[in-house]
């Protein structure tokens, strides 16, 4: 029980909070360099007592995050490995230090497996491509930094609303000098004609190889898949999670709020600002040019219609080409070999 | 003292080869394959080597000359990488008392990650029994290492060789279980794999092949010829008409030139129509090919015409001189079928779906021999 009170006393999520920081660490790689502070705070004399602490501080961070998909993913993985040391070290103390420095090393290896991703995606951008992906991901900008060194490749990237997250890409895009249009998240449909192949990062890829990421991202599979283009997805193996979502609604991030009703009984803040739209619909069906301009922030969802829709979806693995991975490029039922190797057997 | 140096013994069998495959003397995956697998036992034999790298680095270099000569026989780098494969794991059987002792603790959850749990220490029971433990680089004998190791690799070699001279045989083990009694099934070209495969089932079932004449080289001739000649009834009709009887088709049996990593597949010209019409009449489609033919390569630049092009006069004869100044002939030799179009894959081990075809070539092949 000595080991509980201490991680309170150690706050693993502002722990968590302070890797995230370092704009190369990814969730999951925090969230295992806080199981790895964990580890050394923790005053665990037992294994079981220490598997107990880490998966309260696994726990904790859970709850505390809003979007616990991909660091969950880490924390699987350490845990699991932690569980499955084949120790020789003498006394605990030492194996403590142990799984603490491998933790450490595998965040500092894991740095580089965005490279290897980029390398492999690299044969599969011909010259003057050109690419759709969705939202903002660290790795799927690295792909496209390296290929720009060798080959002419264009970018739409679609705005991914609500965070606008494709708007830091436009930016690191444009400011390497590849030629890169934001698309309308509504625009997929429209622009995939245009585009070679999509590209995307992800939150995580569970177990039927399926992919969640960004909201929207679905949708571009599907559009994908109806026109006949391939949609690569890019994931770091850390980022392999052992679940296996049936539809959109098994995943942890959904909750009875997310696409809920008002009720008719109860006006409430949603209810009342609504016919204040149907009005300013009715006035600004004219010019569409200026309405986009000008109306933008007036017609901008509020926080709690936001707070109704969800942050990520799942992307069936029958819509996803490939999965381009640290260890290799995999089809999506591919990675189940690999999650069924560490997580069962 | 590069790779240059060695090859000298092997030379002249290599570059008649590579002169072979270049001039289209050898022709076909699995002779290709043949010939590669008989120079690589000549250049072993006789390579000097006093560590495994220096033997490595002989196969590689004798690999990238007969690919080079002949790049679209995949089964050549397949073979080649193979032997590698084969030979690394023979040569750190032989080596491992001595290597195993230090690697043992290197445990990191990047290993986890690929290797899956700890196992207890089934490293793989080595093939042969060679017990004498042999150091590399021996100062004092040099030829030590190579003379301890050569017969174990012919053996390992050789093992490479008996498969590809049974692969028929085995792919065409479990015939009987894929074709029933009174099913019609459809063929294109002469694979003698589909030929053995479907020769064995005659055996045990009475069923109807219709075999598509596979114009220009009319390959499909030949099948149907060989086909009729051992007893099965055999029907042949035109290529154009493949769509239309597709519907009375049970089975599509294909054969392939090669495999790719991502489970689709290059096969004679036609066989993309073939995959196409089975596709809408969703008759599965069956692909019988030995293991050799899995090729660690991406579909990448299959779909825009990068395929093999054979012979146009074919197609279009000299005799029509006029109409030849006015036309580009092109003659395709194989398509790229893609993975959704193939349900099986059946093959000399085992048969799997097209999505596991990566999975293969990982267990086949070493990942740092993908480039050769």
């Amino acid at each position: 029980m000595s080991a509980v009170a201490q991680s309170t006393a150690f706050d693993i999520y502002a722990t968590f909070q302070q890797f995230l920081k370092d704009d190369e660490i990814s969730p999951p790689l925090a969230a295992i360099l806080s199981l790895a502070e964990a580890i050394v705070k923790s005053n665990a004399g037992t294994m079981f007592e220490l598997v107990q602490a880490l998966t309260d501080g696994a726990e904790e961070l859970k709850r505390r995050s809003q979007n616990p998909i991909s660091l969950n993913a880490g924390c699987e993985l350490f845990i699991a490995f932690v569980t499955l040391f084949p120790h020789e070290a003498d006394n605990f103390a030492e194996l403590k230090e142990e799984l603490e420095q491998q933790g450490r090393k595998y965040a500092t290896e894991a740095i580089s497996f965005r490279d290897k991703i980029a390398e492999l995606a690299l044969g599969f951008i011909k010259d003057d491509a050109v690419i759709l992906t969705h939202s903002y991901s660290r790795v799927v900008l690295k792909a496209l930094l390296h290929a720009h060194k060798t080959k002419r490749i264009s970018v739409y990237v679609t705005e991914s609303r609500p965070r606008g997250l494709g708007l830091k890409t436009h930016d690191a895009l444009t400011a390497a000098g590849i030629p890169c249009t934001l698309v309308l998240d509504s625009a997929v449909a429209y622009v995939m004609d245009r585009v070679d192949f999509v590209l995307v990062g992800s939150e995580a890829v569970v177990e039927s190889g399926g992919l969640i990421n960004y909201v929207g991202s679905n949708q571009m599979a599907i559009i994908a898949k109806a026109a006949n283009k391939p949609f690569y997805a890019l994931a770091e193996s850390y980022k392999f999670h052992r679940l296996f979502p049936l539809s959109q609604y098994d995943l942890p991030t959904h909750n009875p709020n997310i696409l809920s009703f008002p009720t008719p009984t109860g006006r409430s803040a949603g209810h009342s600002d609504a016919p204040s739209f149907a009005t300013l619909d009715a006035t600004t069906k004219g010019p569409v040019r200026s309405q986009t301009s000008s109306s933008s922030t007036e017609r901008a969802m509020s926080q709690e219609q936001i707070a109704k829709n969800p942050g990520v979806d799942y992307t069936r693995p029958d819509l996803i080409s490939l999965v381009f991975s640290d260890v290799g490029i995999l089809t999506p039922e591919g990675v189940s070999q690999y999650l069924v190797g560490m997580f069962a057997g | 003292m590069g790779p240059e140096l060695h090859t000298i013994h092997g030379h002249r069998a290599v570059e008649t080869l590579a002169a072979k495959l270049r001039r289209r003397q050898v022709v076909g995956s699995r002779e290709a394959a043949l010939e590669t697998v008989l120079v690589l036992r000549q250049v072993v034999s006789k390579a000097r080597f006093s560590n495994i790298q220096q033997l490595i680095a002989v196969i590689r270099g004798v690999g990238r000359r007969l690919v080079e000569a002949q790049p679209k026989e995949h089964t050549v780098g397949n073979t080649v990488r193979r032997i590698l494969h084969n030979i690394r794991e023979e040569a750190s059987s032989a080596t491992k008392v001595s290597a195993a002792a230090p690697a043992r603790n290197v445990y990191t959850i990047s290993k986890f990650v690929l290797q899956g749990q700890p196992r207890k220490h089934n490293a793989g029971v080595p093939k042969s029994e060679a017990t004498a433990t042999l150091t590399e680089d021996d100062p004092n004998d040099p030829d030590s290492f190579a003379r301890g190791l050569k017969p174990v690799l012919m053996e390992a070699i050789q093992d490479v060789l008996d498969e590809l001279e049974t692969v028929y045989d085995n792919v065409s083990k479990n015939a009987k279980d894929h074709i029933h009694s009174d099913e019609i099934i459809l063929t294109i070209g002469h694979s003698k794999t589909v030929e053995a495969f479907l020769k064995s089932a005659a055996h045990y079932r009475n069923y109807t092949v219709i075999v598509a004449e596979t114009a220009p080289s009319y390959s499909g001739h030949d099948m149907a010829r060989s086909l009729s000649s051992a007893g099965i009834s055999t029907f042949l009709v035109p290529d154009s008409s493949i769509f239309a009887i597709m519907s009375r088709v049970n089975k599509v049996i294909l054969g392939a030139h090669a495999i790719l990593a991502n489970g689709g597949l290059v096969a004679v010209a036609g066989s993309l129509l073939a995959a196409t019409a089975a596709q809408a009449h969703s008759t599965p489609v069956v692909v019988c090919a030995g293991q050799f033919k899995l090729t660690p390569l991406w579909n990448l630049y299959h779909d825009y015409g990068a395929l093999d092009l054979g012979d146009p006069s074919s197609v279009l004869g000299f005799e029509e001189g006029k109409l030849v100044e006015r036309v580009d002939v092109v003659n395709p030799y194989y398509d790229y079928v893609s993975p959704e179009l193939v349900d099986v894959f059946i093959t000399n081990d085992g048969d799997h779906p097209p999505s596991s075809v990566y999975r293969l070539i990982k267990e086949t092949y070493d990942d740092d021999d993908n480039e050769l």
